[in-house]
């Protein structure tokens, strides 16, 4: 759904993968990407702006973690910095509860409740519904008929004038239900009266949740009028309709950021079906395209504890089989390779299939190999001779072919990091893999 | 038209690229014409925050102006940013400020260099040009009716919510105030309580509506509020349609059957102006499937900014028509770009 926005941001991230030390310019590059990304995304400027400024700082201040690449730290930021934008998920409880609908006009409010009606009834609860849309013609007219499609009771009276005396009512009427939703007149937060209206009906239904419904296409307006809505009636969710379209929702993003809410349902299309319940957790690992990178960051700060390897001496050029076997055993703490390859961004680089296989089996060879080694050796290699090798190779139950391959292996993750001095990282998985590749 | 706009301009910003710099070095001068009654602005100085009217073009003028006074190109580019950023934050789709960033940047460097002349005309000027150039004619709807054989046919497309109901009303309600007599076909079959809904519409303003049942085929519905007319020897049919997304295949060609069966003689395309950068998008689809000979847009007393237009008439070139203002029948009013230039650069030279 936000596929561009995801697509436009790791283009952005790309320009990133071969840097290994920060550079002011690229990360400046970034930024101005990311900027341009977000707004073209309809997210609020001043948002983008301030978000922008925080990924930026952080990005050129921040100390480059041992074991990370400057993509992958950047990165983290710019997704830490977009997790704080979206705020927490809205809990929805299948509990007895009273809903309240509020939004612009034709932003799909009564769709909208149709199909949250048809949602709850699904999860098993007696859903009713209230139209207190006392201004539009047909407003009655469309709710009841998609009410009837699915068995839902719903209160309304086109006649009646006063959407207060409607809700008064309906609530009496509904009364032995678990759900009301009230659905309301469309409005905008420049109209007091609508607004004065609105906070009455709050009043009146004590409603548990207050939810904004938000046009996937709003612009600039959004953070405004979720602002405005938010100060009237205290906003706590907010449902993002017609993303069916090409437009990319980053007006509810600013609406989240301005209720301090979460999004709670998307609205995906014109059967009352299409309604998706939202889980922001993960969701900006979405964004991003890269699968979920949170599960990701935890996983390799659990598995990698700091004093592991040596980073200084290695990136002196002292970087023993010893070094090696440490990088394998964390790959594996990890889990299995396929999985890490899943969270990872992998963004420009592409896996036959099948390596995974490989290069697993393949790791878990070299670990053998190696734990047949001495301590001498896994010190230097250069140790190992011919017989050395034969020695090896019968001990760890492999060929000598196989010894030989570690052995180039190793030669050449020793050159690797040689060439990164001053930065990168031990952890260097994409190179690693590389590596692993190309030697099917 | 705009198309060409843009074309223009880029090929125009490469030719002019490298002479930018040159350009605002040998500005002479200027005077400030602002109306703030500031005079000798101290280079360098805290940038006014404008308290007065809030409008981007206010903001725009006086982040040129004052930036511009700092006699070198980089603060020419400074402010040229910030101009993008304010049509950003008035709605304007990326590309479509970008192309008229473009344009500003382009003749204030040309005049710089001929004359010294006022930075606040120069800038004023630019931006009118701009403007004016992206906005096109407008579009007089009674004059289009007066001319035309009748009944003239007019077709409202657009995606969900945008209005369309309510606008078919508000046209009714213009138009037989301007004494034409009027149909509506409600060709919006599928959403549950629409026929109710412009039903109930006509019924106010006192206008004669085709209908059919829910789930019809709306072709049909429209093609026999044309008969109607034709029979009854009415001016106008108003063909409402159902909102569809530009991304629903199907939905569009039921749309172009629509089109072949009523063969309408204009086609307007409405959309919302809270929309943002989507707008763009739907606009060039619409236009791309079925056309379009003008554009409504709705929901103006929602935002004051108008970016959308903009965007809208950048991206496919036709002229707005209205711009509805509210819930009543009468909050529609016609698009005088001229005036709506004007009146955004506050009668400035």
């Amino acid at each position: 759904m936000l596929d561009n926005l995801s697509t436009s941001l790791k283009d952005a991230l790309k320009k990133l993968a071969g840097k290994t030390v920060i550079d002011r310019a690229a990360v400046d590059e970034l930024v101005k990407d990311l900027q341009r990304a977000l707004i073209s995304s309809d997210v609020n400027v001043k948002l983008v702006m301030e978000l922008s400024k925080a990924i930026r700082t952080r990005s050129l201040d921040e100390q480059l973690p041992k074991g990370t690449n400057v993509r992958e730290h950047v990165l983290r930021i710019v997704y830490q910095e977009l997790v704080r934008l979206v705020w927490a998920s809205t809990d929805v409880k299948l509990e007895p509860q009273t809903i309240l609908m509020a939004g612009l006009q034709g932003s799909g409010k009564t769709t909208t409740t149709a199909k949250l009606a048809r949602y709850f009834q699904k999860k098993g609860m007696k859903a009713g519904v209230i139209c207190a849309d006392t201004f539009r013609p047909g407003a009655y007219d469309q709710i009841s008929t998609l009410c009837a499609k699915i068995n839902v009771p719903c209160f309304g009276n086109p006649l009646e004038k006063d959407a207060n005396k409607i809700t008064r009512e309906g609530l009496e009427h509904l009364k032995d239900l678990e759900l009301i939703i009230v659905d309301t007149q469309g409005r905008h937060a420049l109209e007091a009266d609508l607004i004065r209206e609105i906070i009455e009906l709050n009043i009146l239904t004590k409603a548990t949740h207050r939810w904004l419904v938000i046009d996937a296409a709003l612009g600039q307006q959004a953070s405004e009028q979720a602002r405005r809505f938010h100060e009237a009636i205290d906003i706590d969710g907010v449902i993002i309709t017609k993303m069916d379209g090409t437009a990319k929702g980053g007006g509810a993003l600013s609406a989240v950021a301005e209720t301090r809410s979460g999004i709670v349902f998307i609205g995906s299309g014109e059967t009352i079906e299409d309604l998706e319940r939202f889980n922001s957790d993960g969701f900006i690992s979405r964004l991003l395209g890269m699968g979920d990178l949170k599960a990701l960051v935890e996983r390799a700060e659990e598995a990698i504890k700091a004093d592991d390897v040596d980073v200084n001496a290695m990136m002196k050029g002292k970087f023993t089989l010893r070094d090696m076997y440490k990088q394998l055993e964390a790959l594996n703490k990890m889990g299995p390779l396929k999985q890490i390859m899943g969270m990872l961004p992998m963004g420009n680089m592409e896996l036959p299939e099948g390596v995974y296989d490989v290069t697993s089996t393949k790791m878990v060879r070299y670990r053998i190999i190696m734990d047949s080694m001495t301590p001498g050796e896994l010190d230097d290699p250069s140790l190992i001779t011919s017989s050395r090798l034969q020695r090896i190779a019968r001990g760890a139950g492999a060929t000598p072919d196989e010894v030989r391959e570690l052995l180039k292996y190793f030669k050449m993750m020793q050159r690797t990091l040689k060439g990164l001095r001053g930065g990168g990282g031990k952890f260097n998985m994409q190179r690693l893999m590389k590596r692993f590749s190309g030697m099917q | 038209m705009f198309g060409g706009l843009r074309e223009k301009l880029l090929v125009a910003r490469n030719r002019l690229g490298s002479s930018i710099y040159g350009a605002a070095a040998t500005q002479s001068p200027p005077e400030l014409g602002l109306s703030t009654g500031k005079t000798a602005p101290a280079p360098e100085t805290s940038k006014p925050i404008s308290p007065l009217s809030p409008t981007f073009v206010d903001k725009v003028r006086v982040l040129i102006t004052d930036r511009e006074l700092i006699v070198s190109e980089k603060d020419v580019s400074d402010a040229l940013s910030e101009l993008e950023m304010t049509l950003l934050e008035s709605d304007v789709a990326m590309p479509v400020s970008d192309a008229i960033i473009s344009h500003v940047k382009i003749s204030l460097v040309g005049k710089h260099r001929k004359i010294g002349d006022s930075v606040d005309a120069l800038v004023v000027g630019a931006l009118k040009s701009a403007l004016l150039d992206v906005l096109g004619s407008g579009f007089n709807l009674a004059d289009y009716v007066r001319t035309h054989n009748r009944p003239v046919k007019i077709l409202f497309t657009g995606v969900n919510g945008t209005g369309k109901t309510t606008t078919v009303a508000k046209i009714g309600a213009y138009l037989k105030k301007m004494g034409f007599t009027v149909v509506i076909g409600a060709g919006d079959t599928y959403r549950a309580g629409a026929i109710e809904q412009i039903g109930v519409h006509a019924e106010r303003i006192g206008i004669k509506i085709i209908q059919h049942q829910e789930g019809a085929d709306p072709s049909a519905v429209l093609f026999d509020a044309v008969q109607y007319a034709v029979s009854h020897k009415i001016d106008v049919v108003l063909a409402d349609t159902a909102g569809r997304f530009h991304t629903k295949s199907n939905l569009m060609s039921q749309l172009e059957k629509i089109k072949r069966v009523m063969k309408p003689d204009l086609v307007i395309y409405i959309d919302e102006a809270v929309a943002g950068n989507d707008a763009v998008i739907r606009a060039a689809e619409f236009e791309k499937t079925v056309g379009s000979d003008a554009v409504i847009l709705t929901k103006a007393d929602m935002d004051s900014r108008g970016g959308a237009a903009i965007s809208i008439a950048h991206t496919i070139g036709k002229p707005l028509m209205f711009l509805g203002t509210g819930q009543g029948y009468d909050d529609i009013i016609p698009f005088e770009p001229e005036q709506v230039v004007e009146d955004l650069l506050g009668g400035g030279t």
